[in-house]
């Protein structure tokens, strides 16, 4: 199954074609122009990993950041940035962004993050009901 | 006014603002290199009908993003030379212009959008090109800040029609202009903006009956 990949960056050329990139590299990628953009998806979609920008007009990556995690907790998001200063990574980093990519990423590159921060996800989310299974065979005495 | 530091401060919004939109540039022409590579390499199999198409496309964007590029970087270039005399005859609506150019992305941002109206009797004044540029992006910060509560906004930059000034003004607000005047008295950058103006001899005003600021040449 491929994985569902959130794309946002207010430059539409950019996202337009690192979303052909990313498809022809076997990931399914929704792409969206805004911070705003990028909230409402998260919340509608469950996605195996979101790629923001931090730098867009209105809600800035780093505020769409806050709210995804507020609502998809255990969604992983990369943060990609045109600054090459450290305070937006920390920042990121400290709301819980999976890793921060300055941009122009290499591409490989950032398949390889995303793949390790939805490997992550899936291997998280599997403990999470392996423990549940486990609970209802004690709980019942299976 | 710490004229150093205030200069620098301006310096560094300006070329950051440039540079960010560089990056972004460099990056839309990264990734559209690397798609030609991408449909290139499946090409080899002969997979792709519509390669010429495709590449075509490709072709277009980066042309578009190579011309961004040389605006940014000759813009840039036209305002660190504003540094090179500390007064010389300058056409004030062309030199706004080019500072908007160059900056309009941090106002962008903010969700302000910035016109520049034209005049059909432009003139040129002698100034310390520098001075007034920081005056005008102050005004602007001062303006983009006053009415931060209204959201999306639009700034009109025009010269005055009955005296050598220019102004800048806020389209629309739900402000009542008393409010408005005590807001921008208030206001951290209207205190720079006066400074700056009683340096370089021009005089900041309030708009009178509009949510503006006058910047009178003297």
């Amino acid at each position: 199954m491929k994985i569902k990949v959130l794309l946002a960056d207010d430059e539409k050329e950019f996202v337009n074609a690192l979303a052909q990139r990313l498809e022809l590299r076997d990931l399914s990628v929704t792409t969206v122009y805004s911070g705003e953009g990028a909230i409402e998806m998260a919340e509608k979609i469950d996605f195996g990993v979101i790629v923001l920008d931090v730098l867009m007009p209105e809600i800035t990556g780093i505020d769409a950041l806050k709210k995804i995690k507020k609502a998809k907790p255990n969604t992983p998001v990369i943060m990609l940035t045109g600054e090459a200063t450290v305070e937006n990574a920390i920042q990121g980093m400290k709301l819980g962004a999976f890793d921060f990519l300055m941009k122009p990423a290499d591409t490989e590159l950032l398949v390889g993050k995303i793949t390790q921060a939805y490997t992550l996800k899936y291997e998280h989310e599997e403990r999470i009901r392996q423990a549940e299974i486990e609970n209802i065979i004690n709980t019942r005495g299976w | 006014m710490e004229n150093r530091n205030d200069k620098t401060a301006f310096f560094g919004k300006v070329t950051a603002s440039v540079t960010h939109e560089m990056q972004n540039v460099l990056a839309i022409i990264k990734e559209n290199s690397g798609l030609m590579e991408d449909f290139l390499l499946i090409n080899q199999t002969g997979d792709l009908s519509d390669i010429e198409e495709k590449l075509g496309k490709c072709i277009k964007t980066i042309k578009k993003q190579a011309y961004r590029g040389v605006d940014l970087t000759s813009g840039l270039n036209g305002f660190v030379h504003t540094t090179d005399n500390a007064r010389m005859s300058v056409n004030i609506l062309d030199l706004v212009k080019k500072l908007i150019s160059i900056t309009e992305r941090i106002f962008r941002q903010k969700n302000v959008n910035i016109s520049i109206i034209e005049s059909e009797k432009p003139y040129s004044v002698i100034i310390d090109p520098l001075f007034f540029q920081m005056v005008s992006f102050l005004c602007i910060e001062c303006l983009v800040e006053s009415f931060e509560a209204d959201g999306a906004a639009a700034i009109d930059i025009r010269l005055s029609n009955n005296q050598a000034a220019i102004e800048f003004l806020y389209a629309d607000s739900i402000l009542k202009y008393e409010d408005y005047k005590e807001k921008i008295i208030h206001n951290a950058q209207w205190l720079k903006i006066t400074d700056l103006c009683r340096q370089a001899n021009f005089k900041a005003e309030i708009s009178p009956g509009g949510f503006g600021i006058l910047i009178i040449f003297e």
